[in-house]
């Protein structure tokens, strides 16, 4: 397994190269450009506040929190998880062309979807901190050193999508559905995590509490959690339910690893 | 003789052919309990043993469907045989499958970007070799070099993609097939390329139908048949052994 990380390690070049690659196709080919990847999340964004903040007033069940400001910080990595499900499928077979005629650790295509989401997010990212730049000079809010947070959950959501993309990109060769049957695991999925719900809501639902240890089973609850801790303190996941995410996410990277490995010389054929 | 620049020991690569193409999730969870699809395995290469030593030029002959490309592709480390152990003393720079690897929205500019650095070779490398590699594939390709590669002609895209791979400082060159599909002038030009690239010292890896081109640049000679070596020797008695077995 070294050997083979170390060969991903030298091919970081190749992975930048494929990054911008997809960028600049995605972008050169509308006129709004960049805008577009501050626009998709802005609107989903504007219309889950509308109906979440506004007409079901969720303020209530944060302590006074601004509801804007917990839903955009999980919204918006959310879109990055929701992306790489959507499109790492179709990592290694929309890239076919490259990978039998050029030799490249082929992890480099999988990983370098979600690289691409992460910029992506990136670029959304300082609509966060401008919401709540405007909620610390009107609202009872403040920036804290828990900031510091965001780095740790991002990289911990990587390490995550690193092994999710692995898996699925290599999965939907061998299995070509796995590709639709991830369109409708990923609608599933949003309500499975507090992004657009605040956790206590969950906590005192008064669910049973091995259904309440199956909920926090799901890596994307941790994970949705540490991205609110980052600008409402308040949401930073208990010991146990982070010890539970990171675990799952270590093993996700791992299995993934293993399984393309062990897919790879079939996937080369079947390209 | 050179050192030995291309070792494989008892290479088999496996094919299943009733495998479909497209298996659905469905076809998984339906057959895959007891009632499997009955497999049906070939091997599309066995038992195959050679050293290639630096500076070789080698042949690869056979019928369609042999498995000449197949071996090609491993050689070029884009696909991983079942069996035995391939080893490459050097970087490959291949082109297979009549195309460089050019995807079909990119602009032939982009492409040659992309699959030159893809390939290994730096952002200045590549400036001071584009306008080499655009003049190197002709006028047409020169005056399309910035429409996206789906408006070429197949001519116009092995052009570029032989240009790009030729560009490449790599000690081993694989060829699948590519000087079938060029003009007489493009061909000429790559026959100087080759030679110009034989005199420096470079292996040549070449998988060919005509007889002219083999004879022209190898010396050496493999001579495949369902997927098993049947002459490891000078080209003329591989080429021998193929026309036998043609004739008959």
């Amino acid at each position: 397994m070294t050997s083979n990380i170390v060969a991903v390690w030298r091919s970081r070049s190749v992975l930048g190269l494929l990054v911008r690659r997809d960028l600049t196709v995605k972008y050169q080919q509308s006129v709004l450009g960049y805008l577009w990847s501050l626009l998709e999340p802005l609107a989903v964004a504007a219309t889950y506040w509308f109906v979440f903040g506004f007409l079901y007033n969720t303020k209530g069940d944060l302590d006074g929190a601004p509801y804007l400001l917990f839903l955009v910080s999980g919204l918006f990595s959310w879109i990055w998880t929701s992306a790489v499900l959507g499109e790492a499928t179709t990592a290694l077979t929309a890239q076919a062309r490259l990978i039998t005629t050029i030799k490249v650790p082929r992890q480099v295509f999988p990983i370098g979807r979600v690289f691409g989401k992460f910029f992506e997010y990136l670029a959304a990212l300082p609509v966060v901190f401008l919401i709540a730049m405007i909620y610390s000079f009107t609202a009872d809010y403040h920036f804290s050193w828990d900031l510091l947070i965001l780095p740790f959950a991002i990289l911990v959501q990587g390490v995550f999508l690193v092994g999710i993309a692995l898996l699925l990109s290599s999965a939907n060769v061998l299995l070509r559905d796995v590709q639709r049957f991830m369109s409708l695991l990923n609608r599933i999925l949003f309500y499975s995590a507090p992004i657009i719900y605040p956790m206590a809501k969950v906590t005192e639902s008064g669910m049973p509490g091995w259904l309440l240890r199956i909920y926090e089973a799901n890596p994307l609850v941790g994970i949705a959690q540490l991205h609110h801790a980052a600008f409402l303190p308040a949401e930073f996941p208990s010991t146990s339910l982070l010890a539970t995410t990171l675990t799952e996410c270590v093993i996700i990277f791992l299995a993934g690893w293993f399984f393309f490995r062990r897919v790879e010389p079939a996937v080369l054929k079947e390209l | 003789m050179g050192q030995p620049i291309i070792v494989a020991d008892n290479i088999g690569v496996k094919f299943v052919r009733s495998r479909r193409r497209n298996t659905k999730l469905r076809d998984f969870f339906v057959q895959g309990g007891k009632r499997r699809l009955k497999v049906d395995e070939f091997w599309a290469l066995r038992n195959l043993s050679f050293t290639i030593n630096a500076g070789e030029a080698v042949g690869v002959i056979g019928r369609n469907g042999t498995g000449k490309s197949t071996l090609l592709k491993i050689v070029a480390g884009v696909l991983i045989p079942d069996e035995g152990t391939i080893h490459t003393y050097g970087r490959v720079a291949p082109l297979l499958e009549l195309s460089a690897g050019f995807s079909n929205d990119l602009t032939g500019r982009e492409n040659v970007q992309l699959v030159g650095a893809l390939h290994g070779m730096s952002r200045d490398e590549l400036k001071e070799k584009l306008p080499k590699i655009i003049e190197f594939a002709g006028d047409q390709v020169a005056s399309a070099i910035d429409t996206p590669v789906r408006h070429y002609s197949s001519g116009m895209r092995v052009r570029l993609g032989f240009a790009v791979i030729a560009q490449l400082p790599h000690p081993i060159l694989l060829v699948d097939e590519v000087l079938a599909v060029g003009d007489k002038e493009f061909r000429n030009k790559c026959y100087k390329t080759i030679e110009q690239m034989l005199s420096d010292g470079r292996t040549l890896f070449l998988v060919s139908h005509s007889e002219g081109d083999l004879k022209r640049f190898c010396k050496r000679g493999l001579y495949i048949n369902a997927g098993h070596m049947e002459v490891d020797g000078p080209i003329m008695d591989a080429l021998d052994a193929y026309n036998g077995l043609v004739r008959t």
